[in-house]
C-alpha cells in the first residue's frame, strides 16, 4: 500500500515510485512537490534541526495507526505558533501540502501524508501554559499528551474527561482534529464539549483566536465546526480546554453474559432505568479468548459477551447506581456481576478492556480496526449481521466497544502475508460501514474520515450537504492543500491505491445517500 | 425598515410562493405580530413542508427580499435591528416530525414544534431535552436553537451546543443540507449544526433538529439559602460545586431579583438538587452543613413555584443584558453591577459556575438606558468578561452592536456568511458586526 521517494536532479524534487503491484491507474498527482529550494526556505525560517528531509529520516513519518501509508517530504518541528506560521506562510508560498500530525495514533489515516508534502510535527510543542482551577480551565499546546494534562492537574482534584484508548501517546492537538472520544464519553462527551478556544494558523499563515475561555464569545461557535476538521481547515497552536472534578467514588461492574442479544438487551435497560453509567463497553468472546491467557482474569472463555459498566459520582449515588445495574444485569440472565470500588481492583476489570487490542496480536498478526455507530437499540442486529459478513469473507472478527452509545470496534483479523487478504478485509470493512448506515448510524464515531473512509461519505451526506462543507473551508481560507485527501471525497490527484480499491467498493456496495 | 409599500418585487414573490403554499399560508393581516425591533415585514408565510420553505427563500432570494424566520416570537430582541425585512417565514407548521426513540435516547423534532409540547412528550417516557430557557410555552425548538437560549440548568447540562447531534437547514437559495445524523457518537462531516446555535437565522433556517436527551432525575429538590454579600452566595456556589454535589441548578439572586422571587432581599442562592433519592439526600444534608458553616440558614422544598417567578422574571424584558465573565469574577462583577444600577430596578441572576449573569432592567426612559448599558459594558470589559444584549428599546439598537466590539475571528465569520448567504436574504443586519 506504499510508496518510495527517490530525489529526482531534474526536476529538482522528490518523485514517487508507485511500490504496490496493483494494476490500477493511478490519477495525475495534483500537489506540487516539495522542491529543494522550498527545503532550504523551512530551514532558513526554523532553523536547521527543525526540518527533517532526507528519505532514512521521512520513512518514519510515512505511517499513523492505520494501514495507509505515503511519505512526506520535509517533516518540521514548530517549537511556537510563530514557528508553525512561518512554516505554513512557506508552504503556502510553495503550493504544497500541509499535513498536521500530533502522536500519529490516528486511526484514519488523517496524519498520512497522502500525496507528499510538508508534515507538522506538532509534538515539540508541548506545554501546559496555564491551568486556572478555580475556573476549571487549562490552556495548553496542541502536543500536549492526553494523560499528561490530567496528570498535570491532578493536584488540583481535576482531570481532562475525553479518555481516547490511545491516551497515553495520543495528543491535545490530535483529538482536537478528530474529535477523539473515549469509553467515558458516553457520559461526559466527546473532544467538543471539553473545547472552550483555539489559537489557530490559517492555510495563509494568518494567526486569530476562535472561542475563547468561556461559550459565551460573541458570534458563529467556530470552535464548535473546528472539532473534529482533521486538520483540513486549521492547525491549532493553543487550545483552552474545560477540567472536570475528580469524583468522590467510582464503582466498576463486570457483568458476564451467555449470549451477545442478553449483553445488548441489558445495555439498553439499563439506559431505559435512566441510569447514565459513565462507561459501558462491551467485549465479545474473540477478544475474551485473546485477552484471558495473557491476563488471567476469569473471564469464562465459552462466555459470549462480557459488559464493562462504570459510575461515578457522590459514594451514595455510585452505591444505588451500582446495586441497580447488577440487578438490571441479572434480569438478563448475566451468569456473573463483580463489582470493584478500590482502584486496584477496579484496574483489574479495566485490564481485560485496555489490552484488548493489543492481545489480538496473540492470534494474528494483523488486525484492521473499524469504527462505526449504530442507534444502541439496533446492537444485537448490527453484531449479528457483522459476524456474518466476517464469516463470508472467511475471517474472524473480534469486537470490543462502546457499547453505550452504540460506538462498535469490529476488529478484523488477518494475516498480511496471505495472498488477497487486504482485498477482503477492505471488502468486509466496507459492507460493516454500510451496514452501520443502514441501521441508522454512522461511518465514524470517534477516529474520523481520514483518508480511509473518504468514499463512504456519500452514504451519509448528499452533493448539498458537502457544498456547504466545502463553503466552511473557503471561509477559513483552507484550500485543497490543507491536508488533502481527507475527510471528503474531492481532491484531485489522491488517488493512492487503497483508496482506488475502496472508491471500487464504494460504488460497489452502494452510492445512493441514507437520509 | 420595510420597503415600499408597492413593492413590485413584493408582488411577483407573492405570486411565485401562492400556489405552492396553503391558501391561508400567505397574509399580511398578522404582520404586526411579527415585528422584529419594531421593524414589520410586508407579509407574513406559514410554509407546511420542506419543499414549501425550498420555494419562500428561493423566490425571496430571487425578489431580493429580507427574510426573517419566526418562531414563537420569545427571543427577537436578541441580535441588532434588521438592516431590511420583508417577509416573516412562520416555521408554526413546520411541526409534524416527532421521532423519539427512548432506549436510544434520541429526537428528532421539526423546528416549528413548541418546546414544552416536546418536553411534555419526553417525560412520559422520563427522559428530557435539558435546556430550560426562560421564556415561556411559545418557545420553539428551531427559536431555542437560533437564539441559543438557555437557562439555569446550563450549571449541569451546557447549552443546546452539546445536545444537538443533528440538523436540517433550508439556506437562502432555497437548498437544503444537513449535518450530523441520529446518533449520539458521530463524527463524520464538518459539525455545521454547531454554527446554527445561536446564529440567529443568518445562515439557514432550522426546519429539523435531532437531540441526545437526558434521564429525568428521579428525585428533586429546591434549596434556598439567603446571604447578605453576593461573595458569601458565590463562595457557598462554589463551595458546592468543588464538593461534586447533585446540583442540577444553582442561580444567584441579588437583592431586588430575591425579592421578586423569593419574596426576601437578600442574595439568595436557589439551587435545585437532583438524581437518585441516596445522592440527593447526600446532597441536601451536605448544602445544610455548608449554609450553617456561612452562617446562613436553609429553605428546602418543592420548589416548582419558586423556579417559575424565577422564569417569569428574567424572559427577556424592555432591557435585557447577559454580562458573561469567569466564574472567579461573577461575584465582584454582580457587587459592582448592583451599586452601579441602583434606581433602575436591576433584577440580576447568575449561573456562577458558568460566570453568566442575567440582567433585567426598567429604565424610567430610553435615554438613560443607554447609559446603563454602557456601564454594564465597562464593568463587564473591566472584568475580561463579554456583555451581550438580549432585548433593548429600539433606540439604543440603532446606535449599538449589541454583539460588542468585533473580535479577530471576525473575518472568518463574514466570509461564512458571504459563502451561504451572499444576498443577505437571510436576517440581514441582526448578527455580530451587523452581517
Amino acid at each position: 500500500m506504499g510508496r518510495a521517494y527517490t530525489w529526482d536532479n531534474a526536476s529538482d524534487c522528490w518523485e514517487r515510485t508507485p511500490m504496490a503491484t496493483e494494476s490500477d491507474s493511478i490519477s495525475a498527482p495534483a500537489h506540487r512537490p516539495v522542491t529543494r529550494a522550498c527545503v532550504r526556505e523551512l530551514e532558513r525560517v526554523l532553523g536547521h534541526e527543525r526540518v527533517l528531509s532526507t528519505p532514512e529520516q521521512l520513512i518514519a513519518y510515512e505511517y499513523d495507526g492505520t494501514i495507509e501509508r505515503g511519505v512526506p517530504q520535509a517533516v518540521v518541528f514548530p517549537e511556537s505558533t510563530e514557528h508553525v506560521a512561518a512554516a505554513v506562510r512557506v508552504a503556502h508560498r510553495f503550493g504544497v501540502p500541509v499535513i498536521p500530525r500530533g502522536a500519529g495514533t490516528g486511526l484514519s489515516g488523517g496524519a498520512i501524508a497522502a500525496v507528499g508534502g510538508v508534515v507538522v510535527a506538532l509534538t515539540r510543542m508541548k506545554r501546559v501554559i496555564e491551568v486556572d482551577p478555580v475556573n476549571r480551565i487549562a490552556i495548553v499546546e496542541p502536543g500536549v499528551v492526553n494523560l499528561d494534562l490530567s496528570r498535570a492537574v491532578a493536584r488540583h482534584n481535576l482531570y481532562y474527561a475525553p479518555d481516547p484508548s490511545s491516551q497515553r501517546a495520543c495528543t491535545i492537538g490530535g483529538n482536537v482534529a478528530e474529535n477523539a472520544g473515549g469509553p467515558h464519553c458516553l457520559a461526559y462527551g466527546a473532544t467538543t464539549n471539553h473545547v472552550l478556544g483555539m489559537e489557530i494558523v490559517l492555510a495563509d499563515g494568518e494567526v486569530t483566536w476562535i472561542g475563547g475561555r468561556s461559550r459565551d464569545v460573541p458570534g458563529y461557535d467556530l470552535t464548535g465546526a473546528f472539532v473534529g476538521s482533521e486538520g483540513t481547515l486549521a492547525i491549532a497552536t493553543k487550545i483552552a480546554v474545560r477540567l472536570m472534578a475528580l469524583p468522590e467514588s467510582t464503582r466498576t461492574l463486570l457483568a458476564i453474559f451467555n449470549t451477545v442479544d442478553d449483553a445488548s438487551n441489558a445495555v439498553s435497560a439499563i439506559m431505559a432505568a435512566g441510569i447514565l453509567p459513565s462507561a459501558l463497553e462491551m467485549m465479545d468472546r474473540n477478544i475474551i479468548a485473546a485477552v484471558e491467557p495473557v491476563l488471567h482474569a476469569g473471564f469464562p472463555l465459552d462466555a459470549e459477551a462480557v459488559l464493562l459498566i462504570e459510575v461515578d459520582g457522590l459514594d451514595e449515588s455510585t452505591v444505588e447506581h451500582a446495586e441497580e445495574i447488577r440487578a438490571i444485569c441479572e434480569q438478563h440472565a448475566a451468569r456473573e456481576v463483580r463489582v470493584a470500588v478500590a482502584q486496584v481492583d477496579r484496574d483489574l476489570l479495566w485490564a481485560g478492556r485496555k489490552t484488548s487490542i493489543s492481545a489480538l496480536g496473540r492470534l494474528y498478526p494483523n488486525y484492521y480496526v473499524l469504527d462505526g455507530v449504530v442507534p444502541r437499540t439496533r446492537l444485537p442486529d448490527v453484531l449479528r449481521q457483522t459476524y456474518a459478513i466476517a464469516e463470508k469473507y472467511g475471517l474472524d472478527v473480534a469486537n470490543v466497544f462502546h457499547a453505550g452509545d452504540g460506538n462498535l470496534h469490529p476488529n478484523l483479523l488477518f494475516d498480511e502475508r496471505e495472498p488477497g487478504v487486504k482485498e477482503r478485509v477492505l471488502r468486509a470493512g466496507a459492507e460493516i460501514m454500510r451496514l452501520c448506515v443502514d441501521a441508522g448510524g454512522s461511518i465514524t464515531g470517534e477516529h474520523g474520515v481520514g483518508l480511509e473512509k473518504r468514499d463512504y461519505i456519500a452514504w451519509i451526506f448528499d452533493d448539498a450537504d458537502l457544498a456547504v462543507m466545502a463553503r466552511l473551508k473557503t471561509a477559513f481560507k483552507a484550500g485543497d492543500e490543507y491536508n488533502p485527501c481527507k475527510a471528503f471525497p474531492t481532491g484531485k490527484g489522491c488517488g493512492e491505491v487503497t483508496q482506488v480499491q475502496i472508491q471500487r467498493l464504494a460504488g460497489q456496495i452502494g452510492t445512493d445517500v441514507y437520509v | 425598515m420595510s420597503s415600499a409599500a408597492a413593492m413590485p418585487s413584493l408582488d411577483q414573490f407573492i405570486a411565485a410562493v401562492r400556489p405552492s403554499l396553503e391558501p391561508d399560508a400567505v397574509s399580511a393581516a398578522y404582520a404586526d405580530g411579527f415585528a422584529v425591533d419594531g421593524v414589520t415585514p410586508e407579509i407574513v408565510v406559514a410554509p407546511g413542508s420542506l419543499e414549501q420553505l425550498q420555494t419562500v427563500l428561493s423566490e425571496a432570494r430571487e425578489a431580493r427580499l429580507a427574510a426573517i424566520a419566526i418562531g414563537g416570537g420569545t427571543h427577537l430582541g436578541v441580535g441588532n435591528a434588521p438592516a431590511a425585512y420583508d417577509v416573516a417565514i412562520s416555521t408554526a407548521r413546520l411541526d409534524s416530525t416527532f421521532e423519539h426513540e427512548p432506549a436510544d435516547l434520541t429526537v428528532t423534532v421539526d423546528a416549528g414544534t413548541r418546546l414544552a409540547d416536546v418536553q411534555a412528550r419526553l417525560a412520559a417516557d422520563g427522559q428530557t431535552l435539558p435546556l430550560d430557557p426562560p421564556c415561556g410555552g411559545d418557545a420553539t425548538i428551531g427559536g431555542v436553537l437560533a437564539s441559543n437560549a438557555h437557562g439555569p440548568l446550563r450549571h449541569a447540562y451546557g447549552t443546546a451546543r452539546d445536545w444537538l447531534i443533528g440538523i436540517r437547514v433550508v439556506h437562502a437559495d432555497g437548498t437544503t443540507s444537513k449535518s450530523g445524523g441520529r446518533v449520539v457518537k458521530n463524527v463524520a462531516g464538518y459539525d455545521m449544526h454547531k454554527l446554527y446555535v445561536g446564529s440567529l437565522g443568518t445562515l439557514g433556517v432550522i426546519t429539523q433538529a435531532t437531540f441526545k436527551l437526558a434521564p429525568l432525575p428521579r428525585a428533586q429538590t429546591t434549596a434556598a439559602v439567603a446571604f447578605g454579600t453576593a461573595r458569601d452566595a458565590a463562595a457557598f456556589v462554589m463551595t458546592a460545586r468543588d464538593a461534586g454535589l447533585a446540583i442540577h441548578a444553582a442561580e444567584l439572586l441579588s437583592p431586588p431579583a430575591a425579592e421578586a422571587v423569593m419574596n426576601d432581599a437578600r442574595w439568595i442562592v436557589l439551587a435545585r438538587v437532583a438524581g437518585g433519592p441516596a445522592g440527593v439526600d447526600r446532597s441536601m444534608s451536605e448544602l445544610g452543613r455548608l449554609a450553617a458553616q456561612a452562617g446562613a440558614g436553609i429553605d428546602d422544598g418543592d420548589g416548582t413555584a419558586a423556579w417559575q417567578r424565577w422564569s417569569l422574571a428574567f424572559r427577556p424584558g424592555v432591557l435585557s443584558l447577559r454580562v458573561s465573565v469567569m466564574p472567579s469574577a461573577v461575584a465582584e462583577t454582580m457587587e459592582v453591577l448592583d451599586r452601579g444600577f441602583a434606581g433602575a430596578a436591576a433584577q440580576m441572576s447568575a449561573t456562577a459556575t458558568a460566570g453568566v449573569i442575567r440582567i433585567n432592567l426598567e429604565p424610567s426612559h430610553e435615554d438613560r438606558a443607554a447609559a446603563l448599558v454602557v456601564r454594564a459594558q465597562d464593568v463587564a470589559a473591566r472584568a475580561g468578561g463579554t456583555l451581550a444584549i438580549d432585548a433593548a428599546p429600539r433606540a439604543l439598537k440603532r446606535a449599538i452592536d449589541v454583539f460588542g466590539p468585533l473580535r479577530s475571528d471576525f473575518a472568518i465569520m463574514r466570509r461564512l456568511k458571504e459563502q451561504l448567504d451572499p444576498q443577505g436574504v437571510l436576517s440581514p443586519g441582526r448578527f455580530a458586526g451587523r452581517l
